[in-house]
């Protein structure tokens, strides 16, 4: 694979480890909600 | 059970494995045999990835685990999202550049032989007594309950995955495990909706999770330091990205999951499907085992859930305490049942006192159950496995309708055999790769290292057996695994991460490193009482510390530039 095709290959790479990482903050996020509103 | 829940189970216990058996017809080269070919895809994996984790203590275990101590075990998948996102990044495109069978070759090729040996050698000591776990843990609580005898349950699931791994090799276990996992997945969803339908009509699904969330089930995150405390949003974060990335980094029950299929990006779109999903599974498993629990505050549980064991000390002399420890357990869930209908009813100036006669009604009946297991224990019936394992099952057994039983067990028979064949295969390929083939029978035909990698997976199976057959636990079983996985995980990542980004440690360097390291794992272990996830830390830290100084003291000539 060519450097030049490489690079936006590794760009939508990255996009996808945080959409991963949001949507993981996200849970954590609704985890939280989801404890205090029952403690 | 009845005949039609037998139906069920042997129906779908057995067609899987047949569908695999027919997709995989044919000879295998050892490329196919051991890393399977390119019609994997990433939904396949992906499933395979999650059912590997999963295994039957996920679905016995923890909703027994949030009956007894709520749902915070979720923060231990705290680290696991981000951990996969570094294999992705880093582990996999190493692995599938280099076009490795086992996640050691790398170890070879980066250090020298003793390195990959060492790394191998932590593999299958760890793996071989795990796969002993997965496959007693469930036949010892199924026989129980059951009446099954425990040698036949064991040697009958156990024979089964034996058969269908030696035969297909990874790529049969890809596809048994996407079809396992999704039954697994179907019958979990079928118990969340029957235990919510069978809940108390008196309260509404809300009213019944806020209280369960007063009685301390629920609390998903807490942001406590105490390291003394199993589960906390740290431990899980910090503790948990360290045991997930060695995990799925080097441990090849994993690596071989991931690479079969050969394609980087089917890989990583499997990998990061587990990201985005194992948090939610784990917690609608939990919120499950929090249900169940309602359940059994307007239902009267068993004073005791294993109730053989209860029945052998009742039969044995012990009879009158019990029972009258059962007069008692009997008031006070009386009792409590009554305090909590005034809870879900009662005014906010009113709440903090209903909340304390709540607690104060638990803690008793925690007590009680506690003497109660005091007096088996006095009665030598002592259980091999805690509790709260019986506690999911004994609901399936008296809750749910017929047919809906044989399928949760065969989910639970569907979860042994995934996790078992893909522990087997994994140990099968790194004896035949990383000892047979270097140390024994370096020149051999293709033929013959299939040939030795399903004699080698058979073996581990009967030694799977063996262990089964003759273990006795300690611990309840999500606890078993993960303690065993964390003794021996972190200086299994620290040699990786060495190899990844320390690039002038050589192999003597990093082999010291990682055997001092796991030298003081163990007497941390046997010393001290700290969280168990923290070893994971420890034993990489310890690794990644010390590598770099015997490097550049005692190692001093052997320094180079290798790297990746």
């Amino acid at each position: 694979m060519s450097a030049v095709n490489a690079n936006p290959d590794a760009r939508s790479w990255r996009k996808a480890y945080g959409l991963a990482l949001s949507l993981f903050a996200v849970e954590v996020v609704l985890l939280y909600l989801f404890t205090v509103r029952f403690l | 059970m009845n005949r039609l829940d037998y139906l069920v189970l042997v129906a779908t216990i057995l067609a899987i494995p047949l569908y695999g058996l027919w997709r995989t017809r044919g000879s295998a080269s050892l490329g196919q045999y051991l890393k399977g070919d390119a019609s994997i895809r990433w939904a396949t994996i992906g499933l395979s990835v999650l059912a590997t984790q999963a295994g039957p203590i996920t679905f016995l275990s923890m909703p027994g685990q949030a009956y007894e101590s709520g749902i915070g075990f979720i923060q231990n998948y705290f680290g696991q999202p981000l951990a996969l996102i570094v294999v992705c990044a880093v582990f996999v495109p190493i692995y599938q550049r280099l076009k490795v069978y086992t996640a050691y070759q790398y170890l070879g090729e980066r250090f020298d032989r003793k390195t990959q040996l060492l790394g191998a050698f932590l593999f299958l000591i760890q793996r071989g007594i795990a796969a002993g776990i997965t496959i007693y843990a469930p036949a010892i609580i199924l026989s129980a309950l059951l009446g099954w005898r425990l040698n036949l349950t064991i040697w009958l699931a156990g024979g089964l995955v034996i058969i269908y791994t030696v035969i297909g090799g990874t790529k049969i276990v890809s596809i048994t495990q996407r079809y396992q996992m999704i039954v697994i997945l179907v019958g979990m969803a079928i118990a969340f909706a029957v235990a919510v339908y069978r809940l108390s009509p008196d309260l509404s699904f809300q009213n019944t999770l806020s209280v369960a969330g007063k009685m301390g089930k629920l609390e998903a995150v807490n942001f406590s330091v105490d390291p003394h405390k199993r589960y906390t949003f740290w431990s899980g974060l910090i503790g948990g990205f360290f045991l997930a990335l060695s995990y799925f980094g080097a441990d090849q029950s994993q690596v071989q999951r991931y690479i079969a299929g050969g394609s980087l990006k089917e890989s990583r779109l499997g990998l990061l499907f587990n990201a985005v999903v194992k948090v939610p599974m784990q917690f609608f498993i939990l919120l499950l085992g929090a249900i169940v629990f309602m359940f059994y505050q307007f239902e009267k549980p068993p004073a005791y859930f294993n109730q053989p064991a209860y029945q052998r000390a009742m039969e044995s002399g012990y009879a009158p305490q019990l029972t009258q420890l059962q007069t008692q357990f009997d008031e006070v869930f009386t009792q409590k049942r009554a305090a909590i209908r005034v809870l879900s009813t009662a005014a906010s100036s009113e709440r903090e006192a209903a909340v304390n006669q709540v607690r104060k009604l638990d803690a008793e009946a925690h007590a009680l159950r506690d003497q109660t297991k005091a007096v088996l224990v006095q009665a030598g019936v002592d259980p091999k496995s805690k509790e709260s394992d019986y506690v999911f099952i004994t609901f399936i057994l008296q809750q749910m309708p017929h047919g809906i039983v044989g399928l949760l067990i065969a989910v639970i028979l569907c979860a042994t055999m995934s996790a078992m064949a893909a522990t087997l295969n994994a140990l099968g390929s790194t004896t035949a790769i990383d000892f047979y083939r270097p140390l024994i029978r370096p020149n051999a035909s293709d033929h013959h290292y299939v040939v030795a990698a399903q004699a080698l997976t058979a073996a581990w199976g009967l030694i799977a057996i063996g262990v089964a057959s003759f273990a006795s636990l300690v611990e309840n079983l999500i606890e078993a695994g993960n303690i065993l996985g964390s003794v021996f995980y972190g200086s299994i990542l620290g040699l990786f991460l060495t190899a990844f980004f320390i690039r002038r440690v050589t192999g003597s360097a990093v082999f010291f490193a990682a055997l001092f390291a796991q030298m003081l794992v163990f007497i941390l272990f046997a010393t001290t009482n700290i969280g168990y996830l923290w070893y994971n830390f420890i034993g990489c830290a310890a690794v990644l510390i010390l590598a770099p100084i015997l490097q550049h003291t005692l190692f001093r000539s052997a320094e180079t530039s290798a790297g990746v």
